[in-house]
């Protein structure tokens, strides 16, 4: 796949120096976009008794924020395919920011849903995508680590904003603090400011003076290329690998959250004193702030980088796994021990992600592929912890949650691990089936690499020469047919 | 029509009687009537000594003949004599004295009281031989769920404060509320203001909305929940501040994304200007126009690349 992607993006990436910068801005904008909408429930008393609403009418709030912000995936996609990343993740910063300061203002529940809800959770999809895709166009070899420590700032940010929201009502009430939040947001336009766009290829000059004035004839080529790329793809759907990620991860989705939602009510439950069950979230904050960045760097070794996706079943399936045994816990040391391992497989798998579907679509694909994952990732995030919910309440016991989330997991950790040795094998096959046909095209392509790689690509490649994958494949046929 | 005389003299009598009893307060800690009211209910509430500083908690809401039982295993060597007494808030109540028998191997000390009014309540303690004691915290039922941080309004906006009566304890007659002015509590009639003041009575909870803030309007204020016998006060702290308050760190924050965005653009700037004098090929300068012509175009080169 690496070999192929080197020609899909016609350059080398940079692999480092500019790209950590990067990968910093791309810590901070992921780090907004998962923690916001979780930190606002700090909140929600105080909201409640203002506007005299419901408990579940200002969760929906957070919802509806979550909901948008994977839902607007296509959108973002789109955009970043028409301007890049820089220009999208500011824009997202601003919308955050402004979708903050006028909630502040806000005198009804419907309008804290506009403008929290659909606005900032717009402007957090901006941010997330735009992330997302600019790390894939700075790394490669790197990129499971770069994808590591970008998903960190999810817990690192959720640890920072828990106690800062903390601190905000109590000196401004919640008015005044989502007035303060909505200029801390404005630091993702920072984040986007330090997302410079990538170098452009060296054998391109002359578009290089061209683009600086909008030409016509370049314009309809561009447009005719981006409408190969358009934001809904549905020929993504005939890729045997995306569908496998696909449903491994909707499966995953589905049970990831209502655990964690519930956490500390069934460790109450337990018998366990408040603050304890408090304790157990921030530690498990703590360990998931450690475990991405160093699953990433494990996914980066050599061993591991050709089978990353069965990796990231392992991971799954180990995360289903904890579920399905946390019923069984009754003690303190259990449930910390339960809340460690549970920690480490829901940054495992979060680490590994973006990084998997990077890994099967290529960089080329990538930005359409991410818009349509998690948008059809949204309807299992909204049903999950309700569905869950439900089943508290109807059975009155939280250990069927807990059975009901691990099943799922699991199951989706299994089926991905059985489905990629499948998929390896047919791909094995139907390479071998092509290797024959195309020798010829193969060997035109070789002389043309050769001119480009320097010593040390070449070693880098040469490992992963082992693997194949759908990247590959789906590229090869690109080149094949005629524009 | 006799029976009917007689029967009101009767009453008249009864009112008297009672009449009598209610005069029988005066300034100095009284000591309460050791003689039980018949025609009150009765409540007996045991307890056993296991250590030091026990303290047993008696809720009630009507007045009632509280009866409270004591018992002690007593010392090792256990004498078949010992005195017990009772005090109330500290203060040894006159008569009290009793000796006490070794029954059952225990000592048990019990005395009824009537607890008919505010002053009624209080601390009360059993004691064994000057030294073991049990409190009994007789009081009406306290706000658990109250709000310990200060409610954060703005000047002009209008603040919420609630209090509530746990599920789990009686629920209140009615609510009252307080204003704090100095050590003296001001009670708010919502009637005489209604424009500023606007009470909201649930049976369990309370919410107290002030309009059209103004500084002036920060303070304590109190909530009362009224039981027969006494009233149970919680607190809770208003703060209005003015908008300046948050604005402060807004701009302050605004002001540095400000700064940090325009340092890197012009970072930028001044390197790829460097970098174009240079003549260098790779030029990072992008127009921030138009990265996106970049993105396609390198797809479209790459395209271009592999068709030929």
């Amino acid at each position: 796949m690496p070999i192929a992607s080197n020609d899909e993006l016609g350059y080398k990436p940079l692999d480092g120096g500019w790209g950590w910068v990067v990968v910093f801005g791309a810590h901070i904008a992921i780090g907004f976009a998962y923690a916001m909408p979780k930190a606002l429930s700090i909140f929600y008393n105080d909201i409640q008794e203002d506007l005299e609403c419901s408990s579940s009418e200002i969760a929906l709030m957070s919802s509806i924020m979550l909901a948008v912000m994977y839902a607007g995936g296509p959108l973002s996609s789109w955009l970043v395919l028409r301007f890049g990343s820089r220009p999208v993740v500011i824009l997202g910063g601003l919308m955050c920011g402004v979708s903050m300061v006028t909630a502040s203002f806000g005198s009804s529940i419907i309008y804290l849903y506009i403008c929290v809800g659909i606005i900032g959770g717009c402007g957090l999809a901006f941010n997330l995508n735009a992330s997302l895709n600019i790390i894939s166009k700075y790394f490669l070899v790197r990129r499971p680590l770069a994808n590591g420590l970008a998903m960190a700032g999810s817990p690192v940010f959720l640890c920072i904003l828990a106690p800062v929201n903390q601190y905000l009502l109590d000196s401004y009430g919640w008015r005044g603090s989502l007035l303060v939040l909505g200029a801390i947001m404005l630091n993702c336009c920072v984040a986007g400011a330090l997302m410079r766009p990538v170098a452009q290829p060296p054998s391109s000059p002359p578009e290089q003076k061209v683009e600086e004035q909008p030409n016509n004839t370049n314009s309809n080529l561009k447009e005719s290329c981006l409408k190969n790329i358009s934001f809904f793809d549905v020929s993504f759907f005939k890729d045997r690998g995306f569908i496998i990620y696909l449903f491994g991860s909707i499966m995953f989705i589905f049970g990831a959250y209502a655990p964690f939602l519930f956490l500390s009510a069934y460790a109450i439950s337990q018998g366990i004193d408040e603050h304890s069950a408090a304790y157990l979230l921030s530690f498990m904050g703590f360990v998931d702030m450690v475990v991405r960045p160093g699953t990433g760097l494990t996914a980066n070794s050599k061993w591991i980088r050709p089978r990353i996706q069965y990796f990231f079943s392992f991971a799954v399936t180990y995360n289903g796994l904890c579920h399905l045994l946390c019923p069984l816990i009754h003690s303190y040391s259990f449930l910390l021990f339960y809340t460690f391992c549970f920690a480490m497989s829901f940054g495992m798998v979060f680490a590994l992600i973006f990084e998997c579907l990077m890994d099967l679509m290529g960089p080329q694909r990538f930005p359409s592929a991410v818009g349509m994952v998690t948008i059809i990732e949204c309807f299992p995030m909204l049903l999950g912890p309700p569905i869950a919910g439900l089943l508290v309440d109807i059975t009155g016991d939280y250990k069927y949650l807990f059975i009901l989330c691990g099943s799922v997991i699991f199951t989706g950790g299994v089926f991905l691990f059985v489905m990629n040795i499948y998929n390896d094998h047919m791909l094995k096959k139907e390479k071998n089936a092509k290797d024959r046909e195309q020798n010829q095209k193969n060997m035109e392509d070789q002389d043309h690499k050769d001119i480009k790689r320097t010593p040390k690509a070449m070693m880098e490649q040469t490992e992963f020469e082992v693997t194949e994958d759908n990247g590959a494949q789906g590229d090869l046929e690109i080149a094949e047919t005629p524009n | 029509m006799l029976a009917s005389w007689k029967q009101l003299i009767f009453q008249i009598l009864l009112l008297l009687i009672s009449c009598r009893h209610i005069n029988t307060t005066s300034p100095d800690p009284t000591p309460p009537p050791l003689v039980p009211i018949d025609s009150l209910p009765r409540d007996v509430r045991r307890a056993a000594f296991k250590g030091e500083g026990q303290i047993e908690k008696v809720e009630l809401l009507n007045p009632v003949n509280l009866e409270l039982v004591c018992t002690w295993t007593g010392h090792q060597n256990k004498e078949s004599n010992i005195t017990g007494f009772w005090r109330k808030d500290g203060l040894e109540i006159e008569n009290s004295h009793l000796t006490v028998q070794l029954e059952n191997e225990q000592y048990q000390l019990q005395q009824v009281f009537n607890i008919v009014s505010e002053e009624n309540l209080g601390n009360y303690s059993c004691v064994f031989e000057s030294e073991v004691k049990i409190d009994f915290v007789v009081a009406v039922p306290q706000i658990g769920e109250i709000r310990d941080k200060p409610v954060v309004t703005y000047v002009g906006d209008s603040g919420v404060i609630t209090c509530k009566m746990e599920d789990s304890k009686p629920m209140p007659n009615t609510w009252k509320w307080y204003k704090a002015n100095g050590t003296d509590k001001e009670e708010i009639f919502a009637a005489a203001e209604p424009q500023r003041y606007e009470i909201k009575n649930n049976e369990r909870k309370t919410k107290l909305l002030v309009n059209n803030l103004t500084m002036a309007d920060s303070g304590l204020y109190y909530c009362g929940a009224v039981y027969t016998l006494s009233t149970s006060m919680g607190h809770v702290e208003l703060k209005v501040i003015t908008y300046y308050e948050p604005l402060k760190p807004f701009m302050a924050i605004v002001a540095e994304v400000f700064i940090l965005v325009t340092a890197i653009l012009l970072f930028e700037r001044s390197r790829s200007k460097k970098n174009d004098t240079e003549g260098d090929m790779m030029s990072d300068q992008t127009n921030t126009l138009s990265p996106g012509e970049n993105n396609g175009l390198e797809g479209s080169s790459s395209m271009r690349q592999r068709k030929t």
